[in-house]
């Protein structure tokens, strides 16, 4: 009877639910593929595709580094190096230099991630993190942007006469540029249709951040797979029309221009770096919102999405503090 | 249908109970030996009353202990004790077991109830009966009965709550029980109810057993003391005591409290079955209903086996194995226990016997804080945290974000997508603070 039966403990629970870490990541890479493709249709292979690539590479490649460097297990098979360089990549002015990516990456792995340990243990958001070196170290690399000419402002001087010089690329303000210097005002004379094409993704910024649609399509895909919950996204909205509002803008433009959708649904989202309970979940998404609104109106960039999600992530461990309701205790 | 159900907690996509969920319940052959551990519940262990050599009839009382928190242990089959001696034990490692040898003759029965007149009984009899009779909760923790139906001074019962949630997956004897032994089920409950007082009851049945919530609520309009029977939703860890009043009357257990200190006292069908047969035979707890499943086995399915049947021999009853198993686990999947040993016998908390060809054996990844553990213990913990609390062994920390209020249902680990054992690690820290307490007790 009890021959040779090789009989296995392990503590219960004994079954799992399919989900797991790789599956995660891979949900989010693929929910982020819309935009990308529609990124390297709108600027070009040469623009957008190879500064996505080496990205991704980047952050893959140093992850690899870091761990035999310092003898920990290779972990760049789990999936985040993959997503964090997406994410870096997306969030990169078309067309800019090749070393941008490299160095971002290094940036985002090495000082985002494994400093403080490696996945899991970051408080900062990677990619941020990446994105923010990038933004103070070469803030002119990072702010000039290129477009295929039938895309770019169709009223603007230079466009008109790049477009009749047969140039096919122009390099372009970005809307939140303009109305940071000239106003809404003046950027709704530029171009009359600016929201629609703004939510639609006809209005050049960075490479994958154009198209809220697409973004958005790839959000509602990660909340149908139960990956990523509604709360910091509609927070973040909620925080950011708040201020928008109080500053007297249009809090539906502030919505759609710049990283914000890119920012509250695939940024603010992040795991890692956003509380584990709910109450303070929404602080969160609100606080990431609100100042990132602050710094587009009052503050010296024209965009403040890195900076406001950057910002609330440092307070994460301080609202972990907090617990969530004591089961058998009803709130006073 | 209005099924009810508490917050959090997971629907596991499967439930396998179809494997086992229509095969009546069969009675084993009473084997040629039984072994009985000298503790079956939760709380003091016995001391044999019984020496090597002694011959003893079926029904009579072999162990017993002064506590109050115990429930004497009774002969399942007539024999001869041919030994006393450590054996292994389903959850404990190796304990002092009691071997009795069959001979097949005659049995010893206790004192029937008269069914009709069971609410003229004093509650304080009835309580003694049903300590005599080694009752404990049958659901799995094998609480003592007569302990939980005796409210402390000043504390009054207003509901008694039978739980036939049965809400570990593979599981399906208590929905079997609860099919084919209705009226006894109910006996015990009107047994269970005047022992502690309760002036109305409920049943709660999860709603993938559709047949016995309707056979029961036809069943339960005979009875005089209000009885509601409450579909509840498929969900773990719906059978959880907390959670099924939280369900069923919408009150939150206080926490290191008890049903009782909310008025409630909460019983498994199948106790309550027991209490029936028990009312209507004489016989005391000397046998129990098991379900036999997973991928290994030739014959699922729902066993009434003497309680000291040895796990080899209900693998033969049971034709053996189809292929051999990686992993034998006592209980339900959720939060049963992983077995070493075929050796071990069925208690009266053995819910089941569950034979699975692979074991669980995931890759380990880094928590990436998803916060599923968040969203889905039901005790409202940070189950992560603690995790990783226990691991680093900050013990006093632990117990400040409440570990000790993790009633181990295993939630958090199932959904942990980095495949970190969360359950596991909790455990360890609780069992480290109740050691530390005791040793600074004394």
């Amino acid at each position: 009877m009890s021959e040779a039966l090789r009989l296995v403990f392990t503590p219960s629970p004994h079954i799992k639910d399919a989900t797991t870490v790789p599956w995660i990541m891979k949900q989010v890479f693929l929910a982020l593929l819309p935009a990308a493709i529609w990124g390297i249709y709108f600027f070009g292979p040469a623009y957008a595709f190879w500064p996505l690539l080496l990205s991704i590479l980047s952050c893959v490649g140093f992850e690899a580094l870091d761990c035999w460097l310092f003898k920990r297990p290779l972990s760049i098979f789990d999936g985040s190096a993959l997503v964090t360089g997406m994410l870096l990549g997306l969030s990169l002015p078309p067309g800019c230099p090749f070393w941008i990516p490299i160095v971002g990456g290094g940036a985002a792995i090495l000082l985002g991630k494994q400093v403080f340990g490696g996945l899991g243990q970051n408080i900062f958001n990677p990619a941020l993190v990446g994105r923010a070196v990038l933004l103070v170290s070469w803030p002119q690399a990072m702010t000039t942007w290129v477009a295929k000419t039938p895309f770019a402002f169709p009223n603007l001087e230079q466009g008109a006469m790049n477009l009749a010089s047969g140039v096919d690329v122009v390099t372009t303000p970005t809307p939140l540029g303009i109305s940071k210097m000239f106003g809404y005002s003046t950027l709704k004379q530029l171009d009359p249709h600016i929201l629609w094409r703004l939510f639609v993704g006809l209005v050049p910024g960075s490479i994958g951040e154009i198209s809220a649609l697409l973004l958005l399509a790839g959000f509602f895909y990660l909340l149908w797979r139960g990956i990523v919950s509604w709360d910091i996204p509609v927070f973040f909205f909620v925080g950011l029309t708040l201020v928008a509002f109080l500053g007297g803008e249009n809090p539906l433009y502030h919505l759609l221009a710049g990283g914000a959708v890119m920012g509250a649904c695939f940024k603010a989202t992040d795991y890692v770096t956003t509380p584990m309970t709910q109450n303070m979940r929404y602080l969160f998404g609100f606080g990431a919102g609100a100042i990132t609104a602050l710094i587009r109106i009052a503050g010296g960039y024209p965009e403040g999405v890195t900076f406001g999600i950057l910002a609330m992530n440092a307070l994460v461990p301080l609202m972990d503090r907090h617990q969530p309701r004591r089961f058998g205790v009803k709130p006073r | 249908m209005r099924v009810k159900t508490f917050p959090k907690g997971v629907h596991p996509p499967r439930t396998f109970k179809e494997l086992t969920a229509s095969s009546a319940i069969r009675t084993i052959e009473p084997p040629a030996k039984v072994v009985l551990p000298l503790i079956q519940h939760t709380g003091a262990p016995l001391s044999p009353l019984v020496k090597k050599g002694d011959r003893v009839k079926k029904g009579q009382k072999i162990a017993d202990v002064e506590a109050f928190v115990s429930a004497p242990l009774h002969a399942s089959v007539s024999g001869v004790v041919s030994a006393i001696v450590d054996w292994p034990h389903p959850t404990r490692g190796v304990f002092k077991a009691i071997v009795i040898e069959r001979d097949g003759e005659e049995e010893e029965r206790g004192k029937l109830l008269s069914v009709e007149r069971i609410e003229d009984l004093e509650p304080d009899f009835l309580r003694r009966w049903i300590r005599e009779g080694g009752i404990v909760g049958l659901g799995g923790a094998a609480f003592p009965t007569h302990v939980k139906v005796s409210p402390p001074q000043g504390k009054t019962i207003e509901y008694l709550i039978l739980n036939g949630a049965e809400c570990e997956p593979y599981l399906t004897c208590d929905h079997r029980v609860m099919l084919e032994r209705p009226e006894e089920i109910l006996i015990g409950l009107r047994i269970l109810a005047r022992a502690c007082g309760a002036k109305a009851a409920f049943i709660g049945i999860e709603e993938n057993k559709p047949d016995c919530i309707q056979l029961f609520e036809e069943k339960v309009k005979q009875l005089t003391i209000p009885t509601t029977v409450v579909p509840l939703a498929t969900k773990y860890p719906q059978g959880s005591e907390k959670h099924l009043i939280l369900a069923i009357l919408g009150r939150e257990v206080p926490p290191g409290g008890l049903p009782l200190d909310v008025g409630v006292v909460v019983n498994n069908v199948q106790t309550a079955w027991a209490l029936g047969r028990m009312a209507l035979e004489g016989m005391p707890l000397v046998e129990r209903v098991i379900t036999v499943s997973g991928d290994c086995i030739k014959e699922r399915g729902n066993f009434l086996v003497p309680i000291g049947t040895v796990l080899e021999e209900l693998i033969e009853f049971c034709g053996g194995f189809t292929e051999p198993p990686r992993k034998v686990i006592m209980g339900g999947p959720m939060m049963g226990i992983a077995q070493v040993s075929l050796a071990v016998p069925v208690i009266k908390g053995t819910s089941g016997f569950l034979f699975m060809r692979e074991f669980r054996s995931f890759r380990e990844y880094s928590c990436i804080r998803c916060g599923r553990c968040v969203n889905h213990c039901p005790m409202n913990l940070v189950p992560s945290q603690l995790a990783r609390l226990s691991e680093f062994g900050a013990f006093e920390e632990a117990e400040r974000f409440r570990v000790m209020d993790c009633i181990e249902c295993g939630v958090c680990a199932y959904v942990c997508p980095a495949g970190i054992p969360i359950t596991h690690r909790i455990k360890v820290a609780k069992a480290e603070i109740i050691r530390r307490s005791r040793k600074g007790g004394k």
